[in-house]
């Protein structure tokens, strides 16, 4: 299935925004985890941000998939947010867990403001 | 169609069928948020009932249907006095619940222990207020139920469609 997912790198101080486009679901996981792979030559990013303010739909499948880059990022110990999910998704953020493990913020800007803990 | 009764009759608001190809749940879901529009479902309640209806529906095409475009899942809106329901038919007969009973524990599948998917039935029971699962003839079908506070929407004008 082709991926309606795609995925923009940006760096800002301490932290990488990965800012999604389009669906979440299981064909976003290959253009996830090659954006976040980019985030490794980073050396000051500690800290990741997965912005949805562009993201139309996540389904069970997508959510497997964060969960995969979650534990990628914490094995490596760095920290996650997440920015600009719809009450829905965050909903269901609350509901799947992601929520006590990713740090949840309005939009990026908030995100990338605020320290790292 | 009759206008749904106080002893339970529904009013068929929407019938059709999607191929069972990944992907499709996204045309389930909105023919299903566009026939309960009106429905008197707070728009936090239409969201979860269109998760939901996409979770069932991808899970039909997948375990029930096996992916075979030429056999369609048949799927049905539908309005009580008090709620709107769907069901969601495919021809996986009485298999077990979609092949998964675990209970996702994501604590679990960030250590590894358990596998990072698994969220599509507990998502449908969570968006949900009620979700019954019967079989008949080698048909399997999930029952969605979403309740309003009661007797709401527009009379009449909802005939059966077909897509």
């Amino acid at each position: 299935m082709q991926s309606s997912c795609e995925v923009t790198v940006r760096r800002v101080p301490d932290a990488v925004v990965l800012e999604m486009r389009g669906d979440i679901d299981s064909s976003a996981a290959k253009p996830l985890q090659t954006a976040y792979a980019e985030t490794l030559g980073a050396q000051m990013a500690h800290r990741v941000v997965l912005d949805f303010t562009a993201v139309d739909y996540i389904n069970s499948t997508g959510i497997a998939v964060i969960v995969g880059i979650l534990a990628q990022a914490r094995a490596e110990r760095r920290v996650v947010a997440a920015s600009g999910l719809s009450d829905h998704y965050r909903q269901i953020f609350e509901i799947t867990r992601l929520s006590d493990f990713i740090q949840m913020y309005a939009d990026v800007d908030d995100a990338i403001a605020t320290p790292t803990a | 169609m009759t206008a749904p009764q106080a002893d339970g009759t529904a009013e068929v608001l929407a019938t059709f069928a999607v191929a069972s190809e990944p992907g499709n749940e996204r045309i389930a879901l909105r023919a299903v948020a566009t026939a309960a529009a009106d429905c008197g479902l707070s728009a936090d309640q239409l969201e979860r009932l269109k998760t939901a209806v996409a979770e069932a529906t991808m899970n039909a095409i997948e375990h029930g249907n096996d992916n075979r475009p030429e056999v369609p899942v048949e799927i049905a809106v539908l309005r009580t006095v008090d709620a709107v329901a769907v069901t969601i038919t495919d021809r996986g007969g009485d298999r077990a619940e979609h092949g998964n009973k675990e209970i996702p524990d994501l604590e679990l599948k960030l250590r590894g222990e358990q596998r990072p998917r698994g969220w599509g039935l507990f998502l449908v029971q969570s968006m949900v207020d009620d979700m019954e699962v019967s079989t008949h003839d080698g048909l399997h079908t999930v029952r969605l139920t979403m309740r309003t506070d009661g007797p709401v929407g527009p009379e009449g004008d909802h005939d059966a469609e077909q897509l």
